[in-house]
């Protein structure tokens, strides 16, 4: 799942990006968190024009794509018709929670499903900064981030609020 | 455009001192600094209970916070809202941390502090040399009026902030880190706040049973870090990094003490933790990162230099590859 946020993110060289993207062809779940996450982003941008036409829109869109990405993207209509109930109900729960916000303008463009080259264009980027691993899961981290959080002045503004970096749960996983 | 900015910055200093701003520049300056003040002793003085949305990179997240004060002290209680139920609890000195999934309960004990907030103030001389303070926009968020105040760094080694204080209390509504190219690293916002006497003692209770058998304790002594020479510095940190405390600490179930040398720039902290490698056991090395806090963990011949704070990652390496012991 983290790859495919990574493919999403265009931190992937030509041959990894290819093969996810052989990857989120044959898996269906693959496909569903694929969309669901740029529907996350979009909201988070404020980017997505999600209303009534967005279903329809987006199935439009598919059904002019090109044939030569043809056997690709059906599989990604199919999923994005069946996808769209969570989807929307996703978008709904971030909209609710992220009303207040209103992020900057991405500073680079992401691939788009609604682009005919999409899978090209994610190929074709150069791979960004080395991503870098989460710290070991069993928390053994977080000794020291609370030993440091003491004496950080963010902790001075945000009280222990700023110890959510201790709490947070970020198992790629957990984001399905 | 901050990168301009800043090449252009001696120009424009030269700009505003011929048209005579330059002291309108530093009231500005001085009134955003006044808000981080404000915004500090408010975190610490006042009564309050929210929910807030916690974002870094894609990951999304909804805590609960509830602030108490009495004759007493302070008491603070932090709760994660979706996945496994985590939840901190600070009585003054005092810290737990309640991980329901793995049914562990475990237990800080600090020196009084002495940090805050008499470290805020101080750090807050040297703070315009690193960043940009300047007022923002006024803006409304969960319900409250807010004051925007935007600080940009002078350079690469530190992210830039924009902060949204109550403009009745100076309570923090929201705060987002940015990075170099302006992009979002962390952001945590309140999308639902009460301040003042709705917020009792009961509150701020844990919602846990510290009594609990069937929990797992790790509990740690009274002295778990005391202020001490350890020994060794950091030669090669980035400019305005200086050090605000060093310490010996005692970590549970090890008889060697931890050094822990913590450097702030008035707004950015690193600290730097220095102890024996572990016998036999493998370390991860190289860099990494929890949330939007970067790691470097570096082991030297018979020690393991462990740097991290919410600094970018270059910052971070650089100071755990300049650990040497002093004198030499």
């Amino acid at each position: 799942m983290e790859k495919i946020s990574q493919l999403m993110d265009g931190e992937l060289g030509e041959h990894e990006s290819r093969l996810q993207i052989r990857r989120l062809e044959q898996d269906g779940e693959l496909v569903q968190a694929w969309a669901t996450y740029h529907l996350i982003r979009d909201v988070l941008r404020d980017e997505a024009g999600i209303g009534a036409g967005f279903a329809q829109h987006v199935c439009e869109r598919l059904q002019h794509e090109p044939a030569v990405v043809a056997p690709y993207t059906r599989g990604i209509a199919r999923a994005v018709r069946h996808t769209l109930p969570l989807a929307a109900a996703v978008a709904g729960v971030a909209i609710v929670g992220w009303l207040a916000l209103t992020p900057p303008p991405p500073a680079v463009k992401a691939p788009s499903l609604m682009t005919e080259s999409a899978p090209l264009a994610v190929s074709k980027e150069a791979p960004r900064a080395v991503p870098r691993p989460l710290a070991p899961a069993d928390g053994q981290m977080n000794e020291y981030l609370l030993a440091h959080q003491e004496y950080s002045p963010t902790t001075a503004m945000q009280g222990v609020a700023s110890y959510v970096r201790t709490v947070s749960n970020e198992d790629p996983d957990s984001s399905r | 455009m901050t990168r301009t900015t800043f090449r252009l910055f001696p120009g424009l200093v030269l700009l505003h001192l011929c048209a005579g701003a330059a002291l309108a520049e530093t009231l500005q300056e001085a009134e955003a600094k006044e808000w981080l003040n404000k915004i500090a002793n408010a975190a610490r003085q006042l009564n309050y209970a929210g929910t807030f949305v916690y974002q870094h990179g894609d990951h999304v997240e909804t805590c609960r916070i509830t602030h108490f004060v009495d004759r007493g002290g302070e008491y603070e209680k932090l709760e994660t809202l979706d996945g496994p139920k985590r939840e901190i609890i600070r009585n003054n000195d005092e810290i737990l941390t309640f991980d329901a999934e793995h049914k562990i309960l475990k237990r800080e004990r600090r020196t009084p502090r002495n940090s805050f907030p008499a470290l805020l103030p101080d750090q807050l001389v040297h703070l315009t040399d690193h960043y940009q303070l300047r007022k923002g926009d006024l803006a409304r968020i969960a319900g409250y009026y807010a004051q925007a105040l935007v600080l940009e760094p002078r350079d690469a080694f530190r992210y830039g902030h924009k902060l949204w204080a109550d403009v009745a209390s100076g309570l923090l509504l929201k705060a987002r880190m940015l990075d170099e190219k302006g992009q979002v690293v962390e952001q945590s916002v309140f999308t639902q706040l009460v301040i003042g006497s709705a917020v009792t003692r009961e509150s701020v209770r844990p919602s846990f049973d510290p009594q609990d058998p069937h929990l797992r304790r790790e509990f740690q002594g009274p002295d778990s870090a005391a202020r001490a020479d350890t020994g060794w510095t950091v030669s090669n940190q980035p400019a305005g990094f200086r050090k605000i405390i060093e310490m010996k600490r005692f970590k549970a179930g090890t008889q060697a003490p931890v050094a822990h040398l913590v450097y702030s720039d008035g707004l950015a902290a690193v600290s730097i933790f220095i102890e024996p490698l572990p016998a036999g056991g493998k370390v991860q090395e190289g860099p990494m990162r929890q949330g939007a806090v970067n790691i470097y963990v570096r082991p030297l011949p018979d020690q393991l230099v462990t740097a991290l704070g919410e600094a970018p990652a270059l910052t971070v390496m650089q100071m755990a590859n300049s650990v040497t012991p002093r004198g030499q």
